[in-house]
């Protein structure tokens, strides 16, 4: 049994702590968070609770732990954890600029533990079908990609409406906008396809006149496949579940293929009769697929699920650190350029 | 005898859907102008617009800067040059003032037009009692309001899933300085606290930013809406949006604890059975029972059969 701590409650921790919570090998010994109010959910499930991480690690005796804090104090998180020869699973961005990146895949490798990165869009059921189709060459040679990932980033309400935390809207504690949060999954679901990611030039843009953007459009491309990619990345759109604007178009020699095609029409729907298979599933006593009801949720799952098979197993996790730091170079080099366009 | 009290509301219209500034600023002031309202003593004006959230104007949640814009212009070309100005907003339960400010292009205003921008939440707040229906209220206010020498309520014409009709009233509630009024609609005060904080706060001049009114969508209606009385605007508008002022609770009650009053309503150039639409006509109350049903029914899937309710769905269980 894998023991493993939760660092960081707020929304996107508490998700992983309660999928981790019904991972099958994974026992959850304790959580940290500095937030009362955000510590109940563990408290409610008598899992340990610590405001401090270091003292949860040092406390008890782990083996991995899943990352989920704001974007400035997530390589203090990993370092300590690797120190302490733990394997981690992280939020994305893996950093907030290339040098940091390097660092912590630096420290990482030094200690000689296991990093991967929640890129859980990999994971949404319609994403793995493109990859799937294209690496069985259904639509030949992919010479154009286009991908969106459009709506209200940190500013989407919850039940309970609470302030959007202040870390997400200064470039120094989140090291960017919608183009590090939102843009980085779609670099690298290019990347994760094609190969490798080269960026090639870009605009941002401030409608909202915050020091990080609220939209972008990245053209990258692949050395290896010579595929253009085309990606646009947006804060600006308010969205209320279960409405979703992602999609991935495919652009071959032999056709078209998009996300659209293969995700639900109608979520509502799609959630009754996930519901009803998982309950069929429970009742003849097999595995239910987690989250499925949800849809986009269900990448969650799948991304930590196979973070603690890998470490169960002893395998490599399957997400290559070099293609995170490709990413997040490709994403610097568009901050680059545009502060280059703005001092020009 | 007693004569009947009536208070005067004007429907104006920007006349296209380009909505371009020039447009806004002839037709807000035209609407001040068939208001008339009583400027002579007013040395420091307070302008409350409505900055619920951080989507701009263009989405129907928060009020036009270029409404405002147009009376800063009117003020000082009107009345003096030297007329403090400030545009007020309180921190919400989501909302940070200061993030609004920024975001939805007030800070950019004042700096353009030379206006403070104060947050209701800061400074120098007392709590003022106030009695609706017998009940008596303790609420949250700024001192700036209080000592202003005119308050220029501009809301902006919205559905809200909570109130119907969300206005001129309702955009004063946002004016109390308590951050969390979350807690408001969470009990059956709402209503009593929506008109117990106009009795407090009087507005001596509304005008409705209904350029880009807010249903399930938002709608460009092109509408500014100038009143001299909020409740009386919120009457007028509350029949643009297709409800009936009797089903809307809290106008309701606005008219049992203000009394008698007759609406004296100038159509300039625009009729408002023409300018009429529906908006959504849902019950919060079965809103409410239908999401707690629902909610329940998936915290029941979950335990069942093993699954996970994403928190996102599900923080009021903290």
């Amino acid at each position: 049994m894998l023991k493993v701590g939760v660092i960081g409650l707020g929304r996107m921790g508490k998700l992983h702590f309660l999928n981790a919570m019904r991972i099958a090998g994974v026992h959850v010994t304790g959580v940290a968070d500095k937030s009362e109010t955000n510590l109940k959910v563990a408290k409610k499930l008598s899992v340990k609770t610590y405001y401090d991480y270091k003292d949860l690690i040092n406390k008890e005796k782990l083996d991995a732990v899943v990352i989920s804090l704001p974007n400035h104090l997530k390589r203090l998180g990993i370092t300590h954890a690797v120190e302490n020869n733990l394997d981690v699973f992280v939020d994305k961005p893996l950093g907030r600029n290339v040098a940091e990146t390097k660092d912590i895949v630096h420290e990482v490798e030094t200690q000689g533990t296991q990093l991967m990165v929640g890129v859980n869009y990999r994971h949404i059921d319609s994403v793995q079908k493109l990859k799937s189709d294209l690496e069985e060459g259904k639509i030949g040679d992919v010479v154009l990609s286009t991908a969106e990932l459009i709506m209200d980033g940190p500013f989407s309400h919850s039940i309970t409406p609470r302030p959007v935390p202040e870390w997400w809207l200064s470039k120094e504690t989140a090291g960017g906008g919608a183009l590090l949060d939102l843009g980085y999954h779609l670099i690298d679901i290019f990347h994760w396809m094609f190969g490798d990611v080269q960026p090639i030039c870009c605009t941002l843009a401030f409608r909202f006149g915050l020091p990080v953007e609220d939209n972008a459009t990245v053209i990258v491309r692949s050395r290896k496949t010579s595929t253009r990619g085309v990606v646009n990345a947006g804060w600006f759109s308010r969205m209320i579940f279960p409405n979703f604007n992602f999609r991935v178009n495919l652009h071959g020699t032999f056709g078209y293929e998009c996300t659209d095609q293969f995700a639900p029409k109608n979520l509502y729907l799609h959630s009754v009769k996930e519901g009803t298979f998982n309950f069929l599933r429970k009742i003849a006593g097999k595995e239910i697929h987690h989250l499925s009801y949800t849809y986009y949720y269900a990448s969650f799952y799948k991304v930590l699920k196979l973070f603690f098979e890998a470490v169960n197993k002893g395998l490599d996790v399957p997400v290559s650190l070099e293609g995170q730091v490709e990413t997040v170079n490709a994403i610097e080099n568009a901050y680059k350029q545009h502060e280059a366009a703005a001092y020009a | 005898m007693k004569l009947l009290l009536m208070h005067r509301v004007v429907l104006t219209s920007v006349g296209n859907k380009d909505f371009a500034a020039e447009d806004i600023q002839r037709t807000v002031s035209k609407a001040i102008d068939l208001i008339k309202p009583n400027f002579e003593k007013a040395a420091t004006v307070v302008i409350k617009p409505n900055l619920s959230y951080y989507w701009d104007y263009s989405t129907g949640e928060t009020t036009d800067p270029r409404v405002v814009s147009a009376i800063i212009d009117y003020v000082r070309s009107n009345v003096s040059s030297d007329v403090r100005i400030v545009v007020a907003e309180a921190d919400a339960s989501a909302m940070k003032t200061k993030y609004a400010f920024k975001m939805l292009g007030y800070e950019n205003l004042s700096r353009q037009k030379k206006v403070d921008l104060i947050n209701l939440s800061e400074g120098n707040v007392v709590n003022k009692e106030v009695y609706v229906k017998n009940e008596k209220l303790t609420l949250a206010v700024n001192k700036l309001l209080l000592d202003a020498d005119m308050i220029i309520n501009v809301p902006k014409l919205k559905y809200s899933r909570t109130v119907g009709v969300t206005c001129a009233l309702k955009n004063m509630f946002g004016a109390i300085s308590t951050p969390r009024k979350f807690v408001y609609h969470e009990n059956k005060t709402l209503f009593n606290v929506i008109i117990g904080i106009n009795k407090i706060i009087k507005s001596d001049l509304i005008l409705v930013d209904g350029i880009i009114a807010l249903g399930d969508y938002p709608r460009k209606m092109g509408l500014v809406i100038s009143g001299e009385d909020p409740l009386a605007t919120d009457l007028v508008a509350a029949r643009i949006m297709g409800y009936d002022p009797s089903e809307i609770n809290y106008l309701k009650l606005g008219q049992e604890e203000e009394g008698t009053f007759q609406v004296n309503l100038l159509e300039d150039g625009v009729k408002l059975s023409e300018v009429r639409r529906n908006f959504p006509k849902q019950n919060f109350l079965l809103q409410k029972i239908s999401w707690r049903l629902q909610l329940s029914m998936l915290r029941t899937y979950a335990r069942v059969v093993g699954d996970t309710v994403p928190p996102i769905l599900d923080e009021s269980r903290d």
